[in-house]
């Protein structure tokens, strides 16, 4: 098959990290990018040997990860002419994963990719505040318009995902871009606050609001601290949704930051 | 430092406006060849309109495009989705592929090309265009210019044709083009954005700050939609 080019695709075809538990890092990536909607329900994936070559695991480790994927329902392979393994948009499904995905992180590698995403963004909106032209401040200003009214939890996640990237492009860099684009492959393993707490899409609009005003401005130091205070934000609220997992105190907290 | 004389400026834009020229005329060539196939086949879902052989200006001596094609506006109507035929050349190792960006508005990395300047600025106005530089973002994931064309059969827009040049290719070609720098000049493009710049101070990509000179001030290049601009810079290095 022909492998699609664009800056997306490259990063969730693109090599893991070594690492122990490998096909698991298969099946989150591959959950991922159909969370993200970057594999398409239905869609073809590559050939287990392309697969492989891709993502640098062996066939061992891609056979192991795409039974598991199969035992989700994320992927579905059909035998004969025609035949090959296909991406299944499961929302239940993927909600379940993020949640196991949630609960095997600890707080702190919460914080951290809070901290590296932290760090992209305020440096993307900083650089955006002098950079930006009018047409792509337009753009950002549709997106967050289209994330406020996106119906769906896959939705609003690709939405949010698009604002970002937008913004390290408005910042007119590639590398911020790709990094940006990186990061989120390993965001959309994570559950989505707003799809507990409805209340918080609200707070993230007008957040990225913020930014936009800020960059509309001119204002480089405002459009950093807000884009680098949504952040910490969001950090926060997942933090908690991960302490709510043990039953503690947390279980109610999300609720209070929406009020 | 000396004010440069408007005959230097003027060097500056002729070679500028070359290499803007050379662009379209590579931009021309695909138009073209997609204009005959257009007007011979019509435009069919499912049937190129490019013949493969386009590809092969790509390779071209001198060719400072690494990216071409026709991009086609989307007919729903007569069951013509979004499309491109685009060929990018691998810079590195010269292999040619096509770019097969994501074109479905489900995804996170949806390639929107209707709503991009390069395609609707010579969809509204029938006249040919540069954009850029700009993060391709979705597309090629390059810093490029654009090179736009409108291609138009039987008064239908068609789509554009059009060529990306990467922003520095465009670079290292003017400034070897130049020879011995003028004064520290910038050259900026219709949002104020500098394109090329010969003082550290002021960075490609960035808007010319508010307090640098006046809006319009400067001379215009021809073929493009930009303006020279002389500015002043210090010397860093001197310590």
């Amino acid at each position: 098959m022909q492998l699609l080019s664009g800056d997306a695709r490259r990063a969730v075809f693109a090599p893991l990290d070594d690492g122990a538990l490998r096909s698991e890092a298969v099946v989150r990536r591959v959950g991922s990018a159909i969370a993200l909607g970057l594999l398409g329900d239905g869609e073809q994936l590559p050939t287990e040997t392309d697969l492989a070559t891709m993502l640098r695991v062996s066939t061992v480790t891609l056979r192991e990860a795409l039974a598991e994927l199969r035992k989700l329902g994320l992927v579905e392979t059909r035998r004969g002419r025609g035949g090959g393994s296909f991406a299944r948009a499961r929302e239940d499904v993927l909600g379940e994963l993020a949640d196991a995905r949630l609960a095997e992180l600890g707080t702190t590698d919460l914080r951290e990719l809070g901290d590296v995403h932290g760090a992209l963004a305020a440096a993307a909106a900083r650089l955006a505040a002098s950079r930006a032209s009018r047409t792509e401040i337009a753009r950002l200003r549709d997106i967050v318009d289209r994330l406020a009214e996106a119906g769906t939890v896959t939705g609003q996640r690709r939405t949010d995902g698009r604002w970002y990237v937008e913004l390290a492009a408005c910042a007119q860099s590639v590398r911020l871009t790709m990094q940006e684009m990186d990061l989120h492959l390993e965001l959309g393993q994570l559950p989505w606050p707003p799809a507990h707490a409805p209340g918080l899409l609200d707070v993230i609009v007008a957040g990225h609001r913020a930014v936009v005003d800020a960059i509309e401005d001119r204002d480089a130091a405002r459009a950093r601290a807000l884009a680098e205070a949504h952040i910490e934000t969001r950090t926060l609220w997942a933090i908690e949704l991960r302490l709510q997992r043990l039953g503690g105190a947390g279980a109610v907290v999300a609720q209070r930051d929406v009020s | 430092m000396s004010r440069p004389g408007a005959g230097e400026l003027a060097r500056v834009g002729a070679a500028v406006t070359g290499v803007v020229e050379r662009v379209f005329a590579t931009v021309a060539r695909v138009h073209d060849a997609a204009l005959r196939s257009v007007e011979r086949e019509g435009l069919l879902a499912g049937r190129a309109v490019l013949p493969t052989a386009v590809r092969e200006l790509l390779h071209e001596p001198g060719q400072l495009a690494v990216g071409l094609g026709l991009v086609v506006a989307p007919r729903p109507a007569e069951g013509l989705p979004l499309r491109l035929e685009w060929w990018q050349v691998d810079t590195e190792r010269g292999d040619l592929r096509t770019l097969e960006p994501d074109l479905r508005p489900s995804s996170l990395g949806y390639y929107d090309y209707t709503a991009t300047e390069w395609f609707d600025v010579p969809r509204r106005t029938g006249q040919r265009h540069v954009v850029g530089p700009f993060v391709d973002v979705h597309g090629t994931g390059r810093y490029v210019l654009t090179l736009t064309a409108p291609v138009v059969a039987g008064g239908q827009f068609v789509g554009v044709a059009g060529a990306d040049v990467p922003v520095r290719r465009f670079e290292t070609h003017l400034l070897e083009a130049l020879g011995s720098l003028p004064a520290p000049f910038v050259l900026l493009n219709d949002e104020e954005r500098v394109v090329l710049s010969t003082a550290p101070r002021f960075l490609v990509g960035s808007l010319l700050p508010p307090d640098t000179g006046t809006p319009g001030e400067g001379t215009p290049v021809a073929g493009a939609p930009w303006r020279l601009l002389m500015v002043r810079d210090g010397h860093r290095l001197a310590g």
